[in-house]
């Protein structure tokens, strides 16, 4: 039964992704190719946390890897080499494979800590040795190239590139999917319960593990390929730390316990910075604030909470619940409020604008424009109204929290089992 | 004791030594192990019964000696490895998956035999070989009711059936458990001795074991190690009439 509801979801999904984006804007596509890019990167990335149990900091590296093969084909192709430009990943594919067993069989000789600083060398690795290899990586600047017609599509329309990008994460996704119902799928999610068992009962955990990393940096270069296609240009930058750390974040606030959670995670963050990155500065910093919060209270993730009431769902009292939620979401809202409030007013306060206003005003304070109104650095309603905010937005969410887990706490027996198919270590 | 390994002796361990650094604690042990007998090893706390198992099950290799499996030299190997050749260990610490099904904890060993390790290209669900036999497992150590739930919510005594079950998953001839009833009540003893009977039927079975009362019933030979040497090794009858052991570890135990 719930196979059949997450099919139907999954379908109508599907069918949005489909139909919906001819009918929008230029920016709004480009912003939908980033998130698939972004969601099947982040998939591939949770095949090792999620699943093996295992953090990379650096997989920044297989996506540019990814990236710079595809790029190097699509030269080739311009040069006249008879290759359909939609197989282009292909060759993301077969680079992240290679580059991939060899940094995995490295990488996974250690567990842990140790392992996660071994894939962050790799990337730095990639990221100094990059502008000086000419050949490979273009130096500094980079290598460029062209998508060229193939079979009469003309690949030259944002929306030719996202039905391809589309095609390539569906696939992708459906096969990490598909992963997780073999036999080595299973074994994954035993690695990361109990390593030592695992090579007890006849396995060697290094060769799986060496799979596992291949696997996921594979798909990792399949987006760092579909991320070249789309901007027809990459530079060493691709493998620069915050590449790594941005799907790390990505995926712990999408979930990284249940399967879609990265994409959620991924959607979220793509979608922030589409909207967010214009109007502000300090969006790194509110991204920051939110991965922080989410790894504080619910270090499960969006994906996490989402399952969580699913799994819930017949236990709990909705009614009883829902003004609650709404109370929870309006402090959430007066609390998010004070905190851009106070953030802008620093922001403006400090930054370069004003200090040449007050330059101006020969070192007085004089009023600044935020939120189209004017407002007095040294007023008492300047700095009242964020404090306000904080403390009544607070106030209502402790309250509203307070209430929330009362009625879960009264919630009957959980229905959950170990075999919901959305939950990624449950799956059978 | 260099004779060559017949083959009725299933596990054979030649002159082995352990060292953590200065620390010798195995101290040359030899041992026999006959196809398809119950073998306990008993000892005092310390006496590196424990060490032992994890030499022959390839935890850490031996400092100096042999290990012969079926006459085949194991000692050195990866578990894995070892695993593959014919012996399986449970652990005297529960060693499970907590996380996944009681089922899939068996499953796993289970695909092991099979061949299918690292198998990538078809769903687990439509073995129907590698599923039956799985249940069957489970059925052997009483958990049938169990099958979906996690593994980590099973009461104590269940995990140690499992544990068990985990062992004989991978279809090895020569079983070591490592204290299999600690920590259980009479009862649960009690059913935990027939378990270990039933399952380990036909094949040769190595045990750690504190209590006596299951030694008697279960085993047909004894070895006695302590401070890392084999003293004695004998039938439970004339293990505990030997006065030696008594000094070193029954009356030990008798006195505390």
């Amino acid at each position: 039964m719930m196979t059949m509801r997450n099919l139907l979801l999954l379908a109508v999904a599907l069918a949005l992704l489909v139909i919906v984006p001819p009918f929008l804007g230029l920016g709004w596509q480009n912003m939908l190719v980033n998130v698939l890019i972004a969601s099947l990167f982040a998939l591939a990335f949770n095949l090792l946390i999620g699943q093996a149990g295992l953090l990379s900091f650096g997989h920044a590296a297989y996506f540019g890897v990814g990236a710079f093969a595809a790029l190097h084909l699509m030269r080739a192709i311009e040069g006249g080499l008879p290759f359909p430009t939609p197989l282009v990943p292909l060759a993301g594919a077969a680079a992240g494979l290679l580059i991939g067993l060899i940094a995995g069989y490295f990488a996974t000789m250690r567990s842990g800590v140790y392992f996660a600083l071994v894939t962050l060398a790799i990337a730095e690795l990639f990221h100094s040795l990059a502008p000086q290899l000419e050949g490979v990586f273009g130096g500094e600047s980079g290598i460029s190239s062209m998508r060229m017609p193939w079979n009469g599509i003309v690949f030259g329309s944002m929306l030719e590139v996202y039905y391809l990008t589309l095609a390539w994460v569906l696939v992708c996704g459906l096969a990490l999917w598909a992963y997780t119902r073999t036999p080595f799928g299973r074994l994954t999610l035993a690695l990361r319960d109990n390593e030592q068992r695992v090579r007890f009962l006849g396995y060697s955990a290094h060769t799986a593990k060496v799979i596992i990393f291949t696997v996921s940096a594979m798909l990792t270069a399949v987006a760092g390929s579909l991320q070249a296609i789309s901007i027809e240009t990459a530079n060493y930058s691709l493998f620069a730390s915050n590449v790594s750390a941005q799907v790390v974040l990505q995926t712990f606030v999408g979930g990284s316990t249940v399967f879609f959670g990265p994409v959620i995670g991924a959607t979220a963050f793509t979608l922030f910075s589409f909207l967010v990155s214009d109007l502000t500065r300090s969006w790194v910093f509110y991204q920051g604030l939110i991965f922080v919060l989410v790894m504080l209270y619910v270090p499960t993730g969006i994906g996490g909470v989402i399952q969580h009431h699913i799994h819930n769902r017949r236990q709990l009292d909705w009614r009883n619940m829902a003004g609650h939620y709404v109370l929870a979401f309006v402090g959430a809202l007066l609390l998010t409020a004070g905190v851009v409030f106070l953030t802008e007013t620093v922001a403006v306060l400090f930054g370069e604008d004003y200090a040449m206003v007050r330059h101006n005003a020969e070192g007085g304070l004089p009023p600044f424009e935020l939120f189209g109104a004017s407002w007095n650095p040294t007023g008492l309603l300047t700095w009242l109204l964020p404090i306000v905010l904080l403390i009544g937005g607070g106030a209502l969410l402790i309250r509203a929290r307070r209430r929330i887990s009362t009625i879960w706490d009264r919630k009957g027996p959980s229905n959950a089992t170990a075999t919901e198919p959305l939950l990624a270590g449950g799956a059978k | 004791m260099t004779a060559t390994p017949t083959t009725q002796t299933a596990l054979r361990l030649a002159a082995i030594t352990m060292s953590f650094g200065p620390i010798e604690v195995i101290k040359g042990v030899n041992l026999d192990i006959r196809a398809g007998e119950r073998h306990a090893v008993i000892g005092p706390n310390g006496a590196g019964k424990s060490t032992l198992f994890n030499l022959i099950s390839g935890m850490f290799a031996p400092t100096s000696g042999e290990i012969f499996l079926n006459g085949n030299s194991i000692a050195g190997l990866s578990p894995h490895l070892i695993n593959r050749a014919g012996l399986a260990r449970s652990f005297q610490i529960t060693n499970i998956f907590h996380r996944m099904s009681v089922f899939e904890n068996l499953r796993i060993g289970v695909l092991a035999r099979h061949g299918v390790r690292y198998g990538l290209f078809r769903p687990v669900a439509g073995m129907r070989q590698v599923n039956e036999e799985t249940a069957e497992v489970l059925a052997r150590v009483g958990l049938e009711s169990r099958g979906h739930d996690l593994a980590g919510d099973l009461t104590y005594s269940e995990q140690r059936a499992l544990e068990i079950g985990m062992t004989l998953t991978t279809g090895a001839e020569v079983i070591l458990l490592d204290e299999p009833t600690a920590g259980m009540s009479r009862e649960e003893t009690e059913k935990a001795i027939e378990l270990i009977r039933t399952v380990t039927e036909g094949k040769t079975l190595l045990m750690v074991e504190h209590d006596m009362g299951v030694v008697f019933s279960l085993c047909d030979r004894v070895s006695v190690l302590v401070y890392g040497d084999i003293i004695a090794t004998d039938t439970p009858e004339r293990i505990s009439a030997n006065r030696a052991v008594q000094e070193a570890y029954l009356g030990e135990e008798a006195a505390s």
